[in-house]
C-alpha cells in the first residue's frame, strides 16, 4: 500500500487512481504518516531536515479559521 | 507500468483543460496536476497534500530573506492562503511549484517592504521620544530542540544512505537530489520504469522505518 503512497507523492499514479488513493491515504494515520516521511526524506536529502512539528497543520488551520476560499477572482502574482 | 492514460500527455492535457487547466505550454508533465486538478475542484485533501509536500521548501525559501523564524512561518502560511484563494489563477503555464515559488517570493519581498516601513517609522517614534532603537528583524530565533532534531533527521537519513542497497540509493538520489523524472532515470539505468518506482519506494522504505523512532514523538503534530 505504501507503494501508492510513494507514487501518489511523486505523482506516478495514473490519474484515474490518484483521487482514491489520496483519500486512502488521508483516511488512514499510517499512509498519512507515509506520505509525511517520504517528504522529509527527499527535503532532507536536499538538506532541509527540519521537523514537521504542526507546522502543516498550522498552515492548514489558518486557511480554516480565516475562512479562505477559492476566489476565481484573486490572481496571487498581482497580489501586492 | 504507468498506464496509457499517464503517457498520452494529450489526453491528460483533455482532462486538465475540463478543468480550467490548460498545461500544453508546459514541456513535461507536471507531476502535480491531478492533485492540482482536484484542489481546484474543491477537494481539501488534495490541497492538503500538497501543502504537507511543499511546506518545508516553502519555508527554506522565505527563510532565505526572512530571518525570524516566527515570521517565516506567518509568511508562509500567507503564502498558502494566496495558493489556495488563487488556485483558479494558475492555468499550467508552469509546473506547479514554479508558481507556487513566484507567490513566496513576492510574499517574503512584500514583507520586507512592510518590515523595513515598520522599522523606519519605530526609527521615528524612537528619536521623538529618545528610546533606543528597536530591532525588528532581531536574531533568528529558532527552537533549540527543533534545530537538535533536525540534526538528528539528517544524522539517521544519512546513515540510512550508507547502508542503503546501492542501486537503491541511486534511484532515489536521481529522483530526489538530481531531480530526475522516473522516465529519465529508466532511460539512465536501462532500467523499466516500474522498476525504478519500486527502487524509490523500497529506498524511502528502507529510511522511514530508521526515522520513524526519530521522529515518532512529533508524530500526532503531522497532517
Amino acid at each position: 500500500m505504501s507503494l501508492n503512497v510513494s507514487q501518489l507523492f511523486d505523482g506516478q499514479l495514473e490519474d484515474e487512481k490518484v483521487e482514491r488513493i489520496l483519500h486512502e491515504t488521508a483516511a488512514d494515520p499510517d499512509m498519512r504518516d507515509r506520505f509525511t516521511l517520504y517528504g522529509l526524506i527527499g527535503d532532507s536529502l536536499r538538506g532541509n531536515s527540519t521537523p514537521d512539528d504542526g507546522f502543516t497543520l498550522r498552515i492548514l488551520e489558518r486557511i480554516k479559521r480565516e475562512g479562505a476560499g477559492i476566489d476565481p477572482d484573486f490572481d496571487p502574482l498581482a497580489d501586492a | 507500468m504507468i498506464a496509457s492514460a499517464r503517457r498520452d500527455s494529450d489526453a491528460r492535457f483533455a482532462d486538465a483543460s475540463a478543468a480550467g487547466y490548460a498545461t500544453a505550454a508546459m514541456d513535461q508533465i507536471d507531476p502535480d496536476h491531478e492533485l492540482v486538478r482536484l484542489a481546484r475542484l474543491g477537494d481539501a485533501r488534495a490541497f492538503e497534500a500538497l501543502v504537507v509536500k511543499y511546506q518545508r521548501r516553502v519555508a527554506r525559501h522565505v527563510a532565505r530573506w526572512v530571518k525570524r523564524a516566527a515570521d517565516v512561518e506567518d509568511v508562509v502560511q500567507e503564502v498558502f492562503i494566496k495558493v489556495y484563494r488563487g488556485l483558479a489563477s494558475f492555468k499550467g503555464e508552469s509546473a506547479f511549484y514554479t508558481w507556487v515559488y513566484q507567490i513566496a517570493r513576492n510574499t517574503a519581498f512584500n514583507f520586507l517592504t512592510r518590515q523595513s516601513k515598520l522599522v523606519l517609522v519605530q526609527e521615528d517614534a524612537a528619536a521623538g521620544e529618545g528610546d533606543e532603537r528597536t530591532d525588528t528583524h532581531g536574531s533568528d530565533n529558532e527552537d533549540p530542540e527543533r534545530l537538535m532534531l533536525a540534526q538528528q533527521i539528517s544524522d539517521t537519513v544519512k546513515l540510512a544512505m550508507e547502508r542503503l542497497q546501492p542501486e537503491l540509493a541511486e534511484a532515489l538520489v536521481l529522483y530526489e537530489v538530481e531531480g530526475k523524472q522516473y522516465k529519465e532515470i529508466a532511460q539512465m539505468l536501462q532500467i523499466p520504469i516500474g522498476t525504478v518506482r519500486t527502487r524509490i519506494f523500497r529506498a524511502r522504505e528502507f529510511i522511514a522505518k530508521r526515522l520513524e523512532p526519530v521522529v515518532g514523538p512529533v508524530r500526532n503534530r503531522r497532517w
